[in-house]
């Protein structure tokens, strides 16, 4: 059997008995047990993980681990997370009640994606990637309206290039918010019917996980 | 927008969610799903989007 680690957690209770709960240090971890021969690929897998990820934020706020770190008994998981720890305390201390929604608008001008076949280097490609990148806005009207929106409603709130082709705003929302913010959501939707976005969450601490590196 | 298109949509944001966010762990490969770029990074062998790394190499722009 292996584990499949979820996220960390405050409090044991914040996990069981939706998923495995391991401690580590003064914190916990949540995580799954599948069968070591199943592949991490698989559907009803991330479909299962993503279902208790979403039971494990309904209890509390956590911060979330990227799909697909794996670890074979505890000991394992421990050894890899003891860097993060006191990152994850304060994130967890600081935001605690709060999660993340997140606003996925298409770029008011999409920009080639470089072909990597034109770069002699990866270096060279992911330079022109990156470039292109950050060379993507979306209409100022729209920014306007959402940072005059959604914004306000937010502890703190972020933009950022998404690829060539999309942006994002995330914002970290007290829970008592949400409702709110989701209402601002659908007012925008109706004052701009042309631009394509997607206003979604709650999601665990994933954007502002990174905070107090 | 019909229903199954919206559940279809909640669907796709919610693996994007997962397999593109969060904490990563050095040395943890993620799975490659689809036709995504991957790139492995120093000793610790990371995988990951490459969209992803751009992202997160970006300056945080905090209000």
């Amino acid at each position: 059997m292996k584990l499949v680690v979820i996220g960390a957690h405050r409090e044991r209770n914040d996990i069981e008995p939706v998923a495995e709960a391991i401690a580590v240090s003064d914190l916990w971890l949540s995580a799954m047990l599948i069968e070591e021969s199943q592949p991490l690929g698989d559907r009803d897998l991330l479909l299962r993980v993503a279902k208790t990820r979403a039971a494990l934020l309904d209890r509390a706020t956590f911060v979330a681990i990227r799909y697909g770190f794996t670890a074979h008994g505890s000991s394992e998981a421990i050894a890899k997370c003891t860097a993060h720890i006191d990152r994850w305390r304060r994130v967890l201390h600081e935001y605690r009640g709060m999660v993340e929604m997140t606003l996925k608008v298409a770029a008011a001008e999409t920009r080639a994606r470089p072909d990597r076949h034109d770069f002699e280097s990866g270096a060279a490609y992911i330079r022109a990637l990156h470039d292109a990148t950050r060379a993507t806005d979306v209409a100022p009207e729209f920014r306007k309206a959402v940072d005059e929106t959604l914004a306000p409603l937010a502890v703190k709130h972020r933009w950022s290039n998404r690829d060539t082709a999309s942006l994002e705003f995330a914002a970290l929302v007290k829970r008592d918010d949400v409702a709110a913010i989701n209402a601002a959501g659908a007012v925008l939707k109706r004052d701009f019917p042309s631009v394509p976005f997607l206003f979604s969450g709650p999601w665990p601490l994933e954007v502002f996980a990174d905070d107090h590196e | 927008m019909t229903e199954s298109s919206e559940e279809e949509l909640s669907l796709l944001e919610t693996l994007d969610h997962l397999l593109d966010r969060g904490v990563v762990i050095a040395g943890e490969a993620v799975v490659s799903i689809g036709d995504v770029d991957l790139l492995y990074l120093g000793l610790n062998v990371v995988l990951a989007n490459v969209d992803a790394i751009i992202r997160t190499s970006q300056p945080k722009q905090i209000k």
